[in-house]
């Protein structure tokens, strides 16, 4: 257990700042608006869904500048395999 | 030949004017001729801001509508040599003016003057486009925000995308103290996360609104953290080299310093 957590701490604003920023300003850069963000996350639940089980509300993406490139990362926790499958 | 610098920054009221008014008036404090031009056609303040409001008889629009000759349309500065200023007319609005126009302008004023600054609106559209089309430099103005630093990012893009080279960063109102406690992005944070070189940090200074209130550049009160942080900035942009250190909170001793001789 987090002590931090447990004693109700919240990070400092600025670092919020900074990660939302970095988050924000790649996704500028790339010319990928929420909106396609959004829609293109949807379709990869789509495709997972046949093969896995998994928490929709879990499912985390995200584009992000490193140096010269960007990285996209699809975060699905908790994945089991499909039964139907 | 001089340089001719777009003042920009995106987000509105982040410091372009105050930024502007500050270092054409510093870098004609170090010797060198300068024009500060008005490009907020519609919303001018480059002139209160300066203290000139008063003196103002033509525009850029006169010069371009050829009512009146660009040098004619320039007025001085009250209180230092070598320092004009082209105003932007109140009555017209942004789509008025074409960037040829604004391109032909600069190219005339910057044969016979160093340092051409170009103080731009906020926004993406025209009058920025207008701002920008003279300009070979440019320098993003952001406060340590959120939004401002989003927007900063993006007007460098479309600076990137003009050729417009290089651009220059400078990072306003920023607070030491906020950044301590966490509550504010830090210098380098901002530079972290904009692809820009940064050129000077000017604190967060409540002697900026009084001296905007009198109409007299917070540059020639030599006291005040601003003035020398705008000081250097002038210093950098011609070419000296002076390190931008980390800005630090003022200490207990130097706050009772100000308190004794009245600068609180
Ligand atoms: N370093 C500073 N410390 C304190 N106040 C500041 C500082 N810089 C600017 N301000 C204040 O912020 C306000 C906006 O500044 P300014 O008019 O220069 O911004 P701007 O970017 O030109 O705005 P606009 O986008 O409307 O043209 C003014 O009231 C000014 O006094
Ligand atoms: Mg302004």
């Amino acid at each position: 257990m987090n002590l931090r957590r447990l004693f109700g701490r919240q990070p400092k604003s600025s670092s919020v700042a900074r990660e939302r920023l970095r988050l924000v300003i790649s996704q500028d850069r790339f010319d990928v608006d929420e909106e396609s963000m959004r829609r293109l996350q949807a379709e990869l639940m789509q495709v997972l869904s046949k093969h896995f089980d998994f928490h929709v509300d879990e499912v985390r993406m995200s584009l992000k500048q490193r140096g010269n490139s960007y990285v996209l990362t699809a975060d699905f926790p908790n994945v089991n395999a499909n039964k139907q499958a | 030949m001089g340089k001719v610098i777009v003042v920009t920054s995106g987000k509105g009221g982040v410091g372009k004017t105050t930024s502007t008014a500050n270092l054409g008036t510093a870098l004609a404090l170090i010797g060198k001729t300068v024009v500060v031009i008005d490009a907020d056609v519609g919303l001018r303040n480059l002139d209160v801001v300066m203290g000139l409001e008063s003196r103002i008889v033509y525009t850029s629009m006169d010069v371009i509508e050829n009512r009146c000759e660009l040098s004619r349309a320039l007025v001085k500065d009250k209180r230092v040599e070598g320092l004009m200023l082209l105003a932007a007319s109140q009555k017209n609005n942004k789509d008025d003016i074409q960037p040829e126009q604004m391109k032909a302008i600069c190219t005339e004023l910057r044969a016979t003057h160093d340092f051409v600054l170009v103080d731009s609106p906020a926004g993406i559209e025209s009058g920025f486009r207008n701002a920008a089309a003279g300009a070979e430099e440019a320098l993003v103005i952001t406060t340590p925000d959120v939004s401002a630093i989003r927007d900063a990012d993006r007007i460098t893009g479309l600076l990137q995308h003009e050729g417009v080279e290089p651009i220059n960063l400078v990072l306003n109102r920023l607070s030491p103290e906020m950044v301590r406690k966490g509550n504010m992005v830090s210098q380098s944070d901002v530079v972290g996360l904009l692809n820009l070189k940064l050129i000077g940090v000017v604190p967060e200074d409540r002697e900026v609104i009084a001296s905007t209130n009198r109409g007299i550049p917070l540059v020639h009160n030599k006291n005040s953290p601003g003035a020398q942080a705008y000081m250097r900035i002038a210093k950098r942009l011609t070419g000296q080299r002076i390190p931008i250190p980390e800005l630090r909170e003022k200490g207990f001793f130097s706050n009772i310093l100000d308190w004794f001789s009245g600068n609180k």
